[in-house]
């Protein structure tokens, strides 16, 4: 397999030294949530004061008891005041809980734009090398579904974890103050509930959650496999094939959560068990029997410990019930702080400005990883201004590696690219843009007008300028059949095809006005509008530096120098037709090339006597 | 939504699911019951003897230990059914996937699958599972309790009804408020996460434009409206969770104030008065819990939602009665086929004899693939009919028609497995010396022996290690070993260099021959070389003939051939 092929297709595993990144380490979430901390404070404060007045009702219904049961005549303006400030109580509980979580909600989406727009900086200036060896959709999901999974860490975790110990902490107290020993037995239900975390927690238990992680992702990978090769699946009658992969991970994976939750189950349900109210209740009146019947108990006691006792369960109750969230949104985090984590393409301290436009390429060379086969083994090569350089060679050759060098894509992992006699690595980004500009095999238009995709690398471009680079690339004509013409938006309004997006992308390159232009010929989805396009585009550029990998055999005859490139190596450079007088490598290549566009010639020359004979 | 649920499942697991149902209901109301023995044991408690106490103690826990019982079944069938269902659904939904056809599926489609394969059907489960339960018993268990008070007193039961249809309206009044901002909620998520796939491939071109995270406005006010919509959704929420705490609360209050007025009347007992007040205490907490519940509920209704809209998507008819078809010509008979609301086709004829080559020319987004695509029966037609041998193709068994067809596509996307595997694909049956034969046609040999592991060598997911030239190859063989009487070719060659291109035309070669034959195609050496040629501009048919025919007559196709064939450079 060679190197170019497997980054043509986008996928390799780690950053390689070319491309990696400095070296920031994962960075921590912190300082991003410390701007929100005093409102977090306020979030958890209101949602205590609020939880803690919640319990005034359950005292008032006390104190009423207590009136009630007192021998002699009821203190009736004691029983109204008590009811009173229950009320209150409740009006409090309402009015603080209710703020503290719309604040919190509120805070949580905050945050959350925050913690985007920081991943989408942090993505914004990480190697392109690195961002083409992940798949997008992943790392739209961190910025998407990750992000929202921290919710539960934000919005709800402050305040309700907080009361959920506060609350029963309040009233265990007052339960001491009242019976220790009933309060002892109160507890009991908790303390069973909690023998079973442990179980929980089993090293069988965790191995059991990595294989669901796992066959989750299995899942994941074939549906993906089922959905992209649909048409193969049909037309090739392989839907047998890969249906079955598809349930095969499906039934692997409800088998796998079927073990885990029969594992899970049993345990959680006899924890739901302790923590059950009538459990509870149970045991309380037990308790509360024999200490009154004994006589060492006034029966109102028992009062505060059939209102408050169930509130002892809550912490419990509480992490039981948030610990799944709490553990993905954990998972999230991590995901995050790996990609807030990706540094940036080393940027100069001191930059150097460019003195003219010469490339000089010196002893390049390039491998996608550390330890992997070398892509380009010591490339020496000289782009002179105003002249323009055909690449050819073999699929696999280096190729596109060595085109994606000169924007800086990736870095050489040893010699270096300089621009007017400056090392790329010395160049201000902006500057480097604003000197090389490039069309690329892989075109990415976006959804936005058609003026605004070709002004993209000159924001402030005159309509009259963008106007001109669309009729340079062929496609002002396409533009103006379009709905609503330059304002039309490309992906809601209108649908372009492969060879139209292409002229687009040329459009982009011209308008940028750059010295230097990289360019890839090979015209995947080009029609002939599109080819005539790139051809006429290069014959317009005569005074920039041009690069372009070769296709055409009218680009290779017309090129000032010609590269030829094999396995990572300049195997042959010179004039063309110096080279072909040489009858060397790049002879024998031509002449297969030749032999392979044969016939278009003959068909040209037909129809040119075509043309003549009418 | 259980029916919702019970519709996605299927009639199999509705029975599980209604028994699971019922011995919930069962369970809580017997907590509820279970609490009206509070009573007696509170007034022998609070009177002079508190050991009579003891029997009606003795009651409460055989009572408990049924629950235990109910309740530990119920949890545990929850859990059962649940997993049970996950497995009928990931069968549901594979078995229909297979069978929608290819026009439904689109780029958008992978994401909407993964993530209605994972998160979704995890979330019906969930409901089962987890939500039903904690849902019925926070309804059922107060509407008991209220009953238990009303047999002990009428007016305090009276009063605590009240919150009843409250707080049903309330959850009412929520949903639809939510379901408002749902709606809009996904929608912002959906363009913000598309502006950051968008902002992330398209990063080079950004980075070109110095724009970058909140310069580049189009990704930034996609997660602002995200911030926003979230901000409404809460909001709109908010009501609804503070006015089912302040109806809880208020009933609440209504009941002390009214128990303590009794009470000081001495129209009810102390202990009867206070057993009630811890009822009511004891009801409250489920009903505010039902807030939350709630909103989990509706977060997985939202994705069953989606999940029986795709149950629900038609795959195209099957023919009662298919019929076999003895010839290969094809025919297109006054098609008519609209995408959306855009008429691709609009009444167009064409005829391809058996054993003849179409080449079908044009600019592109013109329709051609298309074309292809509707004789492969990727779609039906709105009007109009394609033949196959002088029979419908809505009448062919579909996997008769994919027997007689093989397609090489432009994209080849190869499963992830071994070179071997992708050939075999064609014809799973062909024997070892077929297979080998077809790959030397296609000229893939070449390639196997380059890589290491040779035939063994794994591909990749979607073919990503071999280049696209090797890819095609792989896509040839497979054809050639499929072996069927049509070929359709979409611009096969277009992305290829040269030397690739000369390879895969050996093998495309060696496939048309003696097959009917219809091909996409611009390189104008493969145009030359059909039988007929028809040229499409905006879905019309504009000119049909031979190659010299079409040349002769000087029109579009004669304009656009020489256009193909100015060099560029040189003017």
């Amino acid at each position: 397999m060679s190197a170019t092929h497997s980054v043509e297709a986008g996928e390799q595993s780690t950053p390689s030294s070319g491309g990696t990144p400095t070296a920031r380490q994962p960075v921590s979430t912190g300082p991003l949530l410390r701007p929100h901390a005093p409102s977090f404070a306020v979030v958890v404060v209101l949602q205590v004061i609020g939880a803690v007045a919640g319990l005034a009702p359950l005292f008032a219904v006390i104190e009423v008891g207590r009136a009630l049961l007192s021998p002699g005549p009821i203190d009736s303006n004691r029983v109204w005041t008590a009811v009173i400030l229950g009320a209150i109580g409740l009006f409090v509980r309402l009015v603080f809980t209710g703020a503290s979580s719309g604040l919190g909600h509120i805070l949580d989406g905050k945050v959350q734009l925050s913690l985007r727009r920081e991943l989408a900086r942090s993505l914004g200036q990480a190697p392109i090398g690195w961002l083409s060896r992940r798949r997008s959709g992943e790392l739209a999901k961190v910025v998407g579904d990750d992000v929202a999974a921290v919710h539960p860490f934000i919005a709800h975790a402050p305040g309700e974890l907080v009361s959920a110990f506060v609350v029963p902490l309040v009233s265990l107290v007052y339960l001491l103050t009242i019976d220790w020993r009933l309060t002892l037995i109160t507890l009991i239900p908790v303390v069973l509930a909690i023998a079973h975390v442990p179980l929980l927690m089993t090293p069988a238990r965790n191995r059991a959650q990595e294989d669901f992680d796992a066959a989750m992702g299995r899942i994941a990978t074939s549906v993906v496999e089922f959905v992209q090769g649909i048409a193969v699946v049909k037309a090739f009658g392989g839907s047998e094939r890969a249906h079955r992969k598809f349930l095969t991970a499906a039934d692997d994976f409800v088998d796998i959560f079927t073990r885990w939750v029969r594992g899970v189950s049993a345990v959680a349900a006899g924890m739901q068990l302790a923590l059950s109210p009538p459990f509870v209740l149970l045991v309380v009146l037990i308790g509360g029997t024999v200490r009154i019947t004994s006589g060492d108990m006034a029966p109102v006691d028992l009062l505060p410990f059939l209102l408050l006792g169930l509130g002892l369960t809550a912490p419990v109750a509480a992490l039981g019930h948030g610990f799944d969230d709490m553990q993905a949104a954990g998972r999230a985090v991590s995901r995050i702080r790996e990609v807030l984590g990706v540094g940036t393409l080393p940027q100069s301290a001191r930059p150097a400005s460019p003195q003219d436009n010469r490339v000089e390429l010196s002893d390049v060379r390039f491998s996608y990883d550390d330890d992997g086969p070398e892509v380009l083994r010591g490339i020496d090569l000289v782009l002179e201004p105003g002249t323009l350089t055909a690449v050819v060679g073999p699929s696999g050759s280096g190729k596109s590696t060595l085109v994606q060098l000169l924007p800086r894509f990736f870095d050489p992992t040893d010699g270096a690219v300089r621009l007017g006699g400056v090392d790329l690595r010395d160049v201000d980004t902006r500057e480097l843009y604003r000197r090389v500009s490039f069309v690329l095999q892989d075109v990415r238009l976006l959804r936005a007008s058609v003026a605004d995709n070709i002004a993209l690398a000159v924001p402030h471009a005159t309509p009259e300028e963008v106007t001109r680079a669309a009729q340079l690339a062929h496609i002002h004509d396409r533009i103006l059949a379009l709905p609503r013409g330059y304002d039309t938006v490309i992906g809601e309004e209108v649908k372009l095809s492969g060879g139209e997006a292409q002229r687009i992308a040329i459009a982009r390159a011209l308008a940028a006005d750059t010295p230097v232009l990289v360019l890839d010929e090979a015209t995947a989805f080009a029609d002939p509008q599109t080819d005539q396009a790139v051809r006429q585009t290069l014959a317009t550029l005569r005074d920039r530096t041009v690069l372009v990998i070769a296709h055409r055999l009218e680009t290779v005859a017309d090129a000032d120098l010609v590269v030829m490139l094999d396995e990572g190596r300049v195997v042959e450079q010179g004039r063309p037709n110096d080279l072909l007088a040489q009858d060397g490598r790049f002879a024998a290549f031509w002449r297969t090339q030749q032999s392979a566009v044969a016939d278009d010639s003959e068909a040209r020359g037909q129809v040119l006597q075509g043309d003549l004979s009418r | 939504m259980i029916r919702m649920l019970l519709r996605v499942l299927g009639d199999e697991y509705a029975r599980p699911m209604r028994r699971t149902v019922a011995l919930m209901t069962v369970t809580a109301v017997l907590e509820g019951l279970l609490y009206a023995l509070l009573v007696p044991v509170l007034r022998a408690l609070f009177g002079s003897t508190p050991s009579d106490a003891w029997p009606w103690l003795i009651a409460f826990a055989v009572g408990v230990a049924v629950y235990a019982v109910l309740r530990y079944t119920s949890d545990l069938s929850g859990m059962r059914v649940g997993t049970t269902m996950l497995r009928g659904m990931y069968h549901g939904l594979g078995e229909h996937l297979a069978r929608l056809p290819i026009g439904w599926y689109n780029a958008a489609r992978v994401g909407e699958v993964s993530v209605m394969a994972s998160r979704g059907l995890l979330a019906a489960m969930g409901v089962s599972a987890h939500l039903l339960g904690p849902f019925i018993s926070a309804c059922v268990t107060p509407l008991t309790i209220v009953a238990v008070i009303t047999v002990f007193n009428w007016q305090l039961g009276l009063a605590a009804l009240v919150a009843a249809p409250l707080v049903v309206l309330t959850q009412m009044w929520t949903a639809r408020l939510m379901a408002v901002n749902d709606a809009d909620n996904a929608a912002r998520n959906n363009e913000a996460s598309a502006r950051v796939i968008e902002y992330l491939q398209a990063q080079p071109v950004l980075r070109a434009g110095g724009r970058s995270g909140e310069r580049f406005s189009l990704l930034d006010d996609a997660l602002q409206g995200v911030e926003q919509a979230s901000r409404r959704q809460t909001m709109s929420v908010l009501p609804g969770a503070v006015g089912l705490t302040l109806i809880v609360q208020a009933v609440f209050t209504a009941v002390l104030v009214l128990g303590t007025y009794l009470a000081l009347g001495g129209d009810i007992g102390a202990a009867e008065v206070l057993a009630i007040l811890v009822l009511a205490a004891r009801s409250a907490d489920p009903l505010l819990s039902l807030s939350d519940i709630g909103g989990k509920l509706r977060t997985a209704r939202a994705e069953l939602d989606r999940l029986d809209r795709v149950l629900r998507t038609e795959p195209l008819p099957e023919a009662a009665q298919p019929v076999r078809p003895e010839r290969f010509d094809l025919e297109f008979d006054g098609v008519t086929f609209r995408h959306g609301d855009r008429a691709v086709f609009d009444g167009v004829s064409l005829s391809v004899p058996q054993g003849q080559r179409l080449a079908v020319v044009g600019p592109s987004g013109s329709g051609k693939s298309t074309l292809l695509q509707l004789i492969a029966r990727f779609y039906d037609v709105d009007a109009g009919a394609v033949r196959v041998g002088d029979v419908d193709v809505r009448q062919i068994d579909p996997a008769v028609l994919m027997s007689q067809i093989a397609i090489v596509f432009q994209d080849v996307y190869l499963f992830d497995g071994t070179i071997e595997e992708n050939v075999r694909l064609g014809r799973p049956d062909a024997s070892e010396a077929e297979v080998r034969a077809a790959a030397t046609a296609a000229r893939l040999d070449e390639v196997v022996e380059r890589l290491p592991g040779g035939w063994s060598a794994n591909v990749g997911e979607g073919g990503a290690s071999l280049s696209g030239g090797e890819r095609q190859r792989v896509s040839i063989a497979r054809a050639l070993l499929k072996d069927a009487p049509i070929v359709l070719l979409d611009e096969v060659t277009s992305a290829l260099d040269p030397v690739n291109e000369a390879a895969v035309h050996d093998g495309i070669e060696r496939l048309m021959a003696g097959r009917t034959v219809v091909m996409v195609a611009h390189r104008m050496r493969t145009v030359q070389r059909a039988d007929r040629v028809v040229f499409i501009d905006d879905g019309k048919f504009v000119e049909q003939g031979s190659h010299d025919e079409l040349l002769r007559r000087g029109g579009r196709y004669a304009d656009f051939w020489s256009l193909s064939m100015v060099p560029g450079v040189s003017e």
